[in-house]
């Protein structure tokens, strides 16, 4: 009996609980304005600019400068800014836009962050509106006609679209196919509905630039600049929308070390802009933007003190069992085949957590739905679905040490 | 759209709404779990079996006596181990927050079944000329006693593989069970764990092997040493 271990196993459940309720309610209420589909009306033909830093981007960065090319709209200028790449970027990139007036090209010899670098795209940009997309990604050809009519509110400074991953392959992508679907594409649209969106994604998200100007552009010292920016613009009261219906297709780090880095840069920047904009948390003055904020990260916090628990009791337990054979000559071969399920020895824990699994699959598949996803072509992804909340307890558990210990956080 | 904050009060009864299935669902459970035991504990109490005997002894001497303990045995042994396992199952299962007065309750009185069984088999034992290896434990919580944990190990792995060649009874003494206490005081047990292995005391952590060279050393006829 651990009694602190299940008051914690309540309180994160009540928690996620009630998270994931909220968020499903708001869904359901506002189902009808998932998919907006707002005209795009000559008002809304204006001029943008499309900045795309690249650092060692060499095998990438022609496709997505051929994906620019197709991008159907003709009030566009695209800024691509060479981040003091060591491989064959500039070369590539300059071979790609030859012949092309619409391209400008930056090329800087040191490298200054990705920030830096968008600063120095806005910097020389004409547009009224600027376009970040990072070097590794497509975008579909009318994304302008549908993500523009969302600036007709003046308020608004930005717009996200859905974030998805260009053809997955192999366990892992598929896994994280599905989180990109439902967290980073149809859960940005239900924070939008309460104006609570705190990431403006890297793939692919467009600004205002009088409000970039305003703020003074993207925190060069940030390591998630797409967080930072996200929170200032809430803290000037202004509005992020989101555009369902848009598409950027990016890629995910092919392998778990390479994942682990990217998560550990996303999720420390996130405590980095959570701690620099702490005055916003449980603040009214900005809506439910701070309160929601704070729930996320109260959740976090407390799945991330359960997990490490469960971890902890886990291996007591498992030392207890094997010291327990060094009496019995280590028969563990012989008794392992003894374990049987019987219904009389499952726990109300237990319940709890078929309880939280059957609800969380039955959220995915809602959300699936709801986005319109082909569900056969990601079963391998849903049926590993669950493993995600145990990737995200590592990833946030090697951000934290990694804070813990002082360790400066690198973009690669 | 702008979201109206009676969302959050209805997603607030919607989360309670649900912990409430989930206690009840939980209390169904503890409720099955709890008729359960309460069955088994009901089908060891019958002691009608046991004054049969007893009257047949008196009756028809020992050999009829003899004979039928001889075929209820195994029945009794099993009825009684099993009921033992799923009375652990039941504390580990229904232990949250505090110990259950329901498993403390049914503790006790399969405690007291298991003293009484124990000394009829003695009985018969010696009577019946039966050869049977009749372990004793005798144990206190972890919290005092943590190597208690680790001999109730070795014993369940023992009778695993010997089944009803052998009859383990366990007493937790932290019940206070008069008849338990005053079997304490006989073998003059002042050490836990410790175990009686047919009549012979061994207090202080025993393994497996030990136990076994026991059994056959303190007990020449028993079928657990014939090879």
């Amino acid at each position: 009996m651990n009694v602190w271990y299940n008051i914690l196993l309540y309180a994160v459940w009540f928690i996620s609980t009630y998270y994931v309720v909220v968020l499903a309610l708001i869904m359901f209420f506002g189902k009808d304005s998932l998919y907006e589909h707002k005209k795009f009306k000559s008002r809304d033909n204006k001029y943008v600019s499309i900045i795309v830093p690249a650092f060692n981007e060499e095998k990438k960065i022609k496709h997505t400068i051929l994906s620019l090319k197709k991008i159907s709209y003709e009030k566009l200028e695209f800024i691509i800014v060479n981040d003091g790449s060591s491989d064959g970027t500039p070369r590539i990139i300059k071979e790609s836009i030859a012949g092309d007036k619409r391209f400008r090209f930056i090329d800087n010899p040191k490298n200054m962050g990705k920030a830096a670098s968008l600063n120095e795209g806005i910097y020389v940009a004409k547009g009224e509106f600027i376009a970040t997309m990072d070097a590794d990604s497509v975008v579909e050809r009318k994304i302008f006609q549908k993500v523009l009519p969302y600036f007709s509110d003046e308020n608004t400074a930005a717009v996200t679209v859905s974030v998805l991953v260009k053809k997955p392959k192999g366990l892992l992508q598929k896994m994280f196919e599905i989180e990109y679907i439902i967290g980073l594409s149809l859960f940005l649209k239900v924070f939008s509905m309460i104006n609570s969106v705190f990431v403006t994604p890297g793939p692919f998200s467009i600004y205002r630039k009088s409000v970039l100007a305003e703020l003074k552009g993207f925190d060069e010292d940030s390591i998630t600049e797409d967080t930072e920016i996200a929170y200032r613009i809430q803290k000037n009261h202004y509005k992020i929308a989101n555009c369902l219906e848009a598409k950027v297709y990016t890629i995910i780090p092919p392998t778990f070390k390479k994942l682990c880095i990217q998560r550990k840069r996303w999720y420390s920047g996130a405590i980095f802009t959570l701690r620099k904009h702490k005055d916003m948390l449980l603040n009214s003055k900005y809506g439910m933007f701070g309160f929601f904020v704070f729930f996320n990260y109260m959740l976090i916090f407390f799945g991330l003190a359960l997990f490490l628990s469960s971890i902890y009791l886990s291996f007591s337990r498992l030392a207890t069992e094997l010291w327990h054979y060094q009496y019995t000559n280590f028969n563990i071969l012989q008794r392992i085949f003894d374990l049987k399920f019987d219904l009389l020895t499952t726990s109300r824990a237990s319940v709890l957590g078929i309880l939280s699994l059957l609800f969380t699959l039955t959220i995915l598949f809602i959300g699936l739905r709801m986005t319109r996803s082909k569900m056969m072509k990601m079963k391998i992804g849903i049926i590993e679905y669950p493993l995600l909340f145990f990737f995200y307890q590592i990833f946030w558990l090697i951000s934290a040490v990694a804070i813990i210990r002082g360790k400066q956080i690198k973009w690669r | 759209m702008e979201m109206k904050k009676s969302i959050f009060i209805i997603a607030f009864l919607i989360t309670i709404s649900l912990l409430c299935i989930l206690l009840i669902a939980g209390n169904v459970l503890n409720d099955d779990r709890k008729t359960y035991v309460e069955d088994q504990m009901q089908a060891i109490s019958d002691i009608n079996d046991v004054q049969t005997y007893s009257l047949m002894n008196d009756i028809y001497g020992n050999k009829m006596a003899c004979l039928a303990f001889k075929q209820k045995l195994k029945d009794w042994d099993k009825s009684l181990w099993d009921l033992g396992m799923k009375l652990e199952q039941y504390r580990v299962a229904t232990e949250e927050f505090s110990k259950d007065p329901f498993y403390i309750q049914q503790k006790t009185k399969f405690n007291e079944n298991e003293l009484l069984y124990m000394l009829f088999l003695t009985k018969i034992n010696k009577e019946c000329n039966l050869d049977q290896d009749v372990v004793t434990f005798f144990y206190k919580k972890s919290e005092v006693c943590s190597k208690c944990d680790d001999q109730s190990f070795v014993l369940t792995d023992i009778k695993k593989d010997l089944e009803e060649n052998v009859s383990i009874f366990s007493f937790d003494t932290d019940l206070n069970i008069t008849n338990v206490q005053l079997l304490v005081e006989y073998y003059d047990v002042s050490e836990f764990p410790c175990v009686i292995i047919n009549e012979k005391k061994f207090c202080g952590i025993e393994d497996k092997n030990f136990i076994l060279k026991e059994i056959c050393e303190t007990n020449n006829n028993s079928l657990n040493c014939k090879n």
